[in-house]
């Protein structure tokens, strides 16, 4: 069977669960305060590329841009992914990036990897504030055929071709699944509802073994963990950081709140005269329905 | 070669047959081995006068060295209480009886241990543990002889022989007719809590050190007429308190299990043993602007789980050096010094206080097979063997419980007997079924069950020696006046016999001997305990949100007859109260359900599909 490659590109995130988090009072996040960890869509991606680690005994790597804390994602990915390899890429003069600026590092971190990638994996956004095109990027600089939404994957070793299904959704239109068919390599954008499924007992004991096997890397993740400053990667200082990135943050809102058209009413959930209120409320609304 | 079920019985079976060299696989319908079960819990190791057995430690090499047991109880006192009366008798020979040790267990951590050694083993045959795959049905293929098993989340597969370790609620003996659903008069209902406790706390409270425990028994005005009782035992650094009825003395005259807890933790004794400072959080201010509001909830959510973290393992041996290795402290006066500042910024900054309670962290419930009335006499169908619960093999002989024990015996004998069945190739119920059958018999698990032990009996009269005779009351005097001297006690034995459990049993378990003598003894012999505070007792609704689900929006329990009388009491009994009545009609909300089977009698009951339903955290 000829081997797979897999990278999976991830990112360092705020932890945004009560008890880890913290906020200024001016209601900004206290980033220094604030506990992080392995992103949400991250650890989605993980587990699409722990996928291929089991089905079809796949080499996986990890990469991510950050600061030198960063290295803490990589092992929580790493005992996801069952990864053996890890790239931190971490300067002072990647500091300030877009999503462009970012894409140009990870694009030269992949290429710097030990095996020629097949399929490269990302989450589908940041939950910090990111917009999603961080994965897209990535891709077309690799000059890699982009998958978004990917929601299930195979590939079909020996011819060298990847299926995926993709979920569309349009607003005010239903849900649609497409499939499709792409030689390799491929970038998969994976979708927050992606689920791994393993059918057969045999696949389930696969499963087991190769999580137990991640578990133990992760235990010793800086046996696998290389760090690169910007020398090191070999990057061109002009298309990473500030200088790389063409977007500028010059201001930050709040979104407004739009004028209530409606009357709302705060009831104290603790009273259960106010609850019968609600009740007796929505039963009114309920009978003015016509139900078919 | 099959198993159904993770729990310790089935466990036990991975791995005596990875140690006979044979391959097996185990499906456990939880997402992780340990994250269904639940036991009182006492795992006793026992030395019986004839026979053999297979104990946890001759299983598990490394058990007595490694295993996660939380403390060996070296004290086992029995409580009989009348408000805040109570009278205490040491059954520590009770307890030590024919044991080589009993000790607290928390069966999620536990499990998870016996898993890893378990599947270990069996890796190296090419077996090992399936998490998340819930068995739906077993199908015999008469022309080709195969056995296939089919579940909710994999393809079909074939097997030679399927041990069935499903629990007290065996899917697997149901759909292939192995035996009926156990009735109420074979069940006890179990509810249990799991309360916080630092551990050096509980070595001072409870006069033990680190590694030894206690175990305390209710019995008395706390059972609200029911028969059976309560307890205390201690774990490493939690207390589990729970209830254990006879479930047709529940059907009789319904309870809410939760308040059968309530009572118990209500208890001036109990109130004692569970109390502990906890912080107080502050109303927020509602006039502040929603930002400064939502600032403050989390500033001292996080304090107060940087003080929990803290306090605990500065009031731990194991804590305190895990804290002074990570070298943020130098001593264990810096600690303090770290849990002070803490604490004066929470009172000073956010008006937090202090004040005594108790700090509930999980609330479970099971039911209980009673082996002396639901064991399977023929623990067998076709080439599939019932270990455990499934096989209906709870013992309880006086108060001391043994379950745990009986359930890793039989997962031994099941395995030797597949064993063997693999060698001969003979999977038939004549030679698979009856060999482990046989082996079952022989059991001391069963002779305990079967014949009344005198020395073991002798132990409760010397117990009860200052007990008045006027309270045991008419009923008893006589069996006891011929149970108090030597020779006659022999005679009464022997004759005891005669008459059988059958017919002794409901004379013993009767609301004399759990609820109105135990009364009287608290009443006239007891001291007065005064508690100093009274907990704040979470009720249904938070215990309930306060555990782990994952949610399954299809049920897994259907109601047949929405107005019989036994469903109407589920109102009652359904320990996460799923069960409400509308107009006469009762319907149920299965996503608070513990998967405990109390209402399986009279609805269309499976386990939750594979991942889904409850994930106890201690268990």
């Amino acid at each position: 069977m000829s081997h797979l490659n897999i990278a999976v590109i991830i990112k360092l995130e705020p932890d945004f669960s009560e008890g880890n988090v913290s906020y200024n009072p001016d209601g900004t996040l206290n980033r220094a305060e604030t506990k992080n960890t392995l992103g949400p869509h991250s650890a989605i991606a993980a587990h699409a590329a722990f996928f291929g680690r089991v089905m079809y005994d796949a080499k996986v790597s990890i990469a991510t841009m950050g600061p030198p804390i960063a290295d803490l994602a990589l092992q929580q990915a790493q005992q996801i992914s069952d990864a053996e390899e890890l790239h931190l890429y971490s300067d002072r003069l990647f500091a300030g990036a877009d999503t462009l600026g970012t894409a140009e590092v990870l694009r030269v971190g992949i290429e710097k990897m030990q095996e020629k990638m097949d399929i490269v994996f990302s989450g589908h956004r940041a939950s910090d504030g990111e917009t999603g095109q961080t994965g897209p990027q990535t891709a077309w600089k690799l000059g890699f055929t982009f998958l978004g939404n990917v929601i299930s994957y195979n590939v079909d070793v020996e011819t060298r071709m990847v299926r995926a299904k993709r979920l569309i959704s349009l607003q005010g239109l239903p849900n649609i699944i497409e499939e499709v068919e792409a030689p390799l390599p491929v970038f998969i954008s994976i979708d927050p509802t992606y689920k791994s499924s393993y059918n057969t007992v045999s696949q389930r004991l696969a499963f087991q073994k190769y999580k137990k096997e991640a578990i133990q890397l992760s235990d010793n993740f800086k046996d696998y963990l290389k760090i690169f400053n910007a020398k090191e990667l070999g990057v061109d200082e002009t298309l990473v950081g500030l200088p790389g990135s063409p977007t500028i943050v010059y201001k930050v809102e709040r979104v407004p709140k739009s004028t209530a058209t409606r009357q709302a009413e705060v009831i104290d959930g603790s009273d259960p005269e106010q609850i019968s209120k609600v009740v007796k409320k929505m039963k009114e609304a309920l009978s003015a329905m016509v139900i078919k | 070669m099959a198993i159904i079920g993770g729990g310790s019985a089935g466990l036990a079976a991975l791995k005596q047959l990875s140690h006979l060299g044979k391959q097996a696989i185990l499906l456990e319908a939880g997402s992780k081995v340990g994250s269904k079960n639940l036991s009182g819990g006492i795992l006793y190791s026992k030395k019986p006068k004839k026979g053999n057995v297979s104990n946890v430690e001759q299983l598990y090499e490394n058990f007595l060295d490694d295993a996660p047991i939380e403390r060996k109880i070296t004290k086992y006192i029995l409580h009989s209480t009348s408000q805040n009366k109570i009278y205490s008798m040491d059954l520590t020979t009770a307890h030590d009886y024919q044991a080589n040790f009993g000790c607290s267990v928390l069966l999620n951590k536990l499990n998870s241990w016996f898993a890893v050694q378990a599947e270990e083993a069996a890796k190296k045959l090419g077996g090992g543990i399936i998490p998340g795959v819930h068995v739906k049905s077993i199908n015999w293929n008469e022309q080709n002889d195969a056995t296939i098993i089919q579940t909710d989340e994999l393809d079909e597969f074939e097997v030679k022989a399927i041990i069935a370790a499903d629990g007290v609620n065996s899917e697997v003996a149901e759909t292939v007719g192995a035996r009926k659903k156990f009735t109420p008069e074979q069940l006890y209902q179990g509810v249990k809590v799991i309360v916080k406790l630092p551990e050096d706390i509980i070595n001072k409270r409870f006069g033990v050190s680190s590694d030894e425990g206690a175990a305390h028994l209710f019995a008395g005005d706390v059972t609200l007429n029911h028969i059976g009782g309560g307890f205390l035992y201690t774990n490493s650094d939690t207390l589990s308190v729970g209830a254990v009825y006879h479930f047709d003395s529940q059907i009789s005259n319904p309870t809410e299990p939760y308040n059968l807890i309530d009572v118990l933790l209500k208890n001036p004794l109990i109130s004692e043993f569970i109390k502990d400072d906890v912080p107080i959080k502050p109303k927020i201010d509602k006039n502040l602007p929603q930002e400064e509001q939502l600032r403050i909830r989390f500033a001292v959510a996080k304090l107060i789980k940087t003080w929990y973290e803290i306090r605990e393992a500065s009031l731990s041996s194991i804590g305190r050096d895990r804290l002074l290795k990570s070298g943020k402290y130098k001593t264990v006066e810096d600690i303090q010094k770290r849990l002070s500042a803490i604490q004066e910024q929470m009172t000073e900054k956010f008006g937090l206080t202090f004040g005594t309670d108790y700090l509930e962290d999980e609330y479970g419930a099971k039911l209980v097979p009673d082996g002396k009335r639901c064991r399977m006499r023929k623990p067998y169908f076709k080439n599939i063997l019932f270990v455990g619960d499934a096989a209906g093999r709870g013992v309880f002989v006086g108060p001391r419980i043994e379950g745990l024990n009986v359930g890793i015996d039989d997962g031994v004998r099941a395995a030797n007997a597949v064993a063997q069945a693999l060698d001969k190739n003979d999977f038939s119920e004549n030679s698979l079924g009856e060999n482990y059958s046989k082996s079952v018999d022989e059991s001391p698990f069963t002779t305990d069950m079967k014949e009344i032990d005198k020395d073991y009996l002798k132990i409760f009269l010397d117990a009860a020696k200052d007990v008045p005779k006027d309270i045991i009351g008419s009923r008893y005097g006589p069996i006891l006046k011929m149970m108090s001297s030597g020779t006659m006690r022999g005679i009464a034995v022997k004759f005891a016999n005669i008459l059988g459990y059958d017919k002794l049993l409901p004379m013993i378990e009767s609301e004399d001997t759990y609820v109105r003598v135990p009364i009287q003894l608290a009443e006239r012999l007891g001291e007065p305990v005064l508690s100093s505070y009274s907990p704040t007792i979470p009720s249904i609704a938070d215990r309930i949100a306060n555990l782990n689900y994952n949610d399954d929006h299809l049920s897994h329990i259907k109601v047949l007859n929405p107005t019989s009388e036994y469903i109407k009491k589920m109102v009652t009994l359904c320990p996460a109260k799923c069960y409400t009545e509308e107009s006469g009609k009762v319907i149920i909300q299965h996503e608070g359900c513990v998967d405990c089977g109390t209402c399986s009698q009279e609805t269309e009951w499976k386990h939750p599909r594979g991942e889904k339903g409850i994930h106890y955290k201690y268990g």
